[in-house]
């Protein structure tokens, strides 16, 4: 099994332990990834696409077309730059006139987008490809520990371009944590996204505050999730949320590859958890 | 009464490409889930629907304008009736605001990011000094030649 991946920048420069975690995992899985030269930013879904929709998709074409000159289908491991390519693969692939639009631009630096590859963020291809009982046999050390999931947004909308999960009730990253071991805590703003698209900054802050309440009050050892820029305002975002409100959440955030490989017998150090903001080590106790 | 400004829904239909939104029948169906109607009182994409459809211009536009507070769950996408993909309204709505300069300034700055290092998130050496500490590869580089011809 070969995949291009696209760790994009979030996870490539500032969290690289998420890098790290789904090398060493994937490798642990047999599955080989094949890197590719001369990506760029996916563009950014948010505030790239806001700027300019038909530039977006021109520079999101073009990483598609360094996979597709491979012949290799490109995994993501950030919400984000899988919303951008899956968004711009699929309306490349379903709307020749675009295409033909974005193809004119790409001729200038003599590439062209032609739709032969596929775009899955990388739960997809443990789920599908591998398979759930082949990640299970590769789980040495099961982690009894309590995760509320985050699925963020746009891993799972719009469910006709993202096609993971049921955008209402997914079940992929709970069965996903549940092999490694944990048990899975409902919590009552499990479906709240953080807000971070909005200029106003007092609504992701109230977000994230909730969310994050919501997971204390749940009983859970920590927050579990897929994507490096949800990881950015959870993670990070606490420290200045518990100064601001003079609250203590201490409530650890943990990308699912860095567990599967605690789970696979890494150490913590392997998986870059002492790189965290919110530590980690009331539950690393638990475990140890 | 207002009259509707064509040209502007004319431009609209342009960047979102397609008249779906034109159907928006305002049953608020988008309204229910959305994050940001929750935490934001001003903000209503059956609101902005509205405004889009009459073609509001110096309201949706303007440097107030409430859509920058939608926070792109791609919620309303997933609950409309009508196809109407409101978050698709609301970027096209953006498009036409950065065109104007009424833009947040973060907006700009992303986009000069990009322009200047291929990345939204720029390298530094303590960046570099984690990823060797990971052991992992250096950092693969950009060929900004290539943006640069794409971006002008
Ligand atoms: S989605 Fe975010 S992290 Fe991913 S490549 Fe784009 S800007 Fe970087
Ligand atoms: S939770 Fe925040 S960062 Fe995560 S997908 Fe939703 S808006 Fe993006
Ligand atoms: S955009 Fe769709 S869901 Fe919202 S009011 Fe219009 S028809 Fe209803
Ligand atoms: S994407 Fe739609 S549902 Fe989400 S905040 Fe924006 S308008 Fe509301």
């Amino acid at each position: 099994m070969k995949y291009a991946p696209f760790f994009g920048c979030m996870i490539s420069v500032k969290y690289p332990q998420m890098e790290a975690s789904v090398r060493k995992t994937m490798a642990n899985l047999g599955v080989e990834l094949v890197d590719l030269e001369g990506f760029s930013c996916c563009p950014d879904p948010i505030y790239f696409k806001a700027a300019d929709k038909l530039t977006w998709m021109t520079l999101a074409a073009r990483n598609i077309c360094i996979a597709e000159e491979a012949g290799l289908d490109l995994v993501t491991m950030c919400s984000g730059c899988t919303a951008t390519l899956s968004e711009a693969n699929f309306h490349l692939k379903h709307d020749p006139e675009l295409k033909e639009k974005v193809n004119q631009r790409l001729k200038k630096i003599g590439k062209e987008y032609k739709g032969n590859v596929s775009v899955r963020h990388i739960v997809t291809v443990l789920r599908d490809d591998l398979g759930i009982e082949k990640v299970k046999s590769s789980v040495k050390k099961p982690l009894n520990l309590k995760v509320a999931i985050h699925y963020g947004c746009h891993l799972l909308k719009p469910s006709e371009i993202m096609r993971v999960d049921d955008p209402d009730h997914p079940t992929i990253l709970e069965r996903l944590f549940e092999v490694a071991g944990a048990e899975t805590i409902k919590h009552e703003k499990q479906v709240l996204c953080c807000g971070k698209a909005c200029t106003h900054e007092e609504i992701p802050e109230k977000m994230t505050y909730d969310v994050l309440s919501s997971i204390k009050k749940s009983g859970a050892d920590f927050m579990g999730l897929i994507c490096p820029t949800c990881f950015d305002e959870f993670d990070l975002g606490q420290i200045n949320l518990s100064r601001k409100f003079s609250v203590d959440l201490k409530v650890p955030i943990i990308y699912y590859f860095q567990f599967l490989g605690l789970s696979q017998g890494l150490s913590p150090e392997d998986v870059g958890l002492h790189l965290h903001k919110t530590k980690a080590d009331e539950m690393l106790k638990k475990i140890s | 009464m207002k009259l509707v400004n064509f040209k502007f829904r004319h431009k609209l239909n342009t960047i979102i490409g397609g008249e779906a939104h034109n159907f928006c029948y305002q049953c608020g169906a988008c309204v229910g889930d959305c994050p940001a109607a929750l935490y934001s009182p001003a903000f209503n994409p059956r609101n902005i629907l509205l405004e889009a459809l009459l073609g509001d211009e110096e309201s949706l536009v303007g440097p107030d304008s409430v859509i920058w507070d939608c926070t792109n769950c791609n919620t309303c996408y997933e609950r409309c009736p009508q196809a109407v993909r409101p978050v698709e309204v609301i970027i096209a709505l953006k498009n036409i605001s950065f065109e104007k300069g009424t833009n947040p300034p973060g907006v700009k700055s992303i986009l000069d990011s990009v322009k200047e290092s291929g990345r939204t998130v720029k390298t530094s050496s303590l960046s570099d000094r984690r990823r060797k500490e990971l052991g992992l590869k250096e950092i693969s580089i950009v060929p900004l030649e290539e943006l640069k011809k794409l971006l002008e």
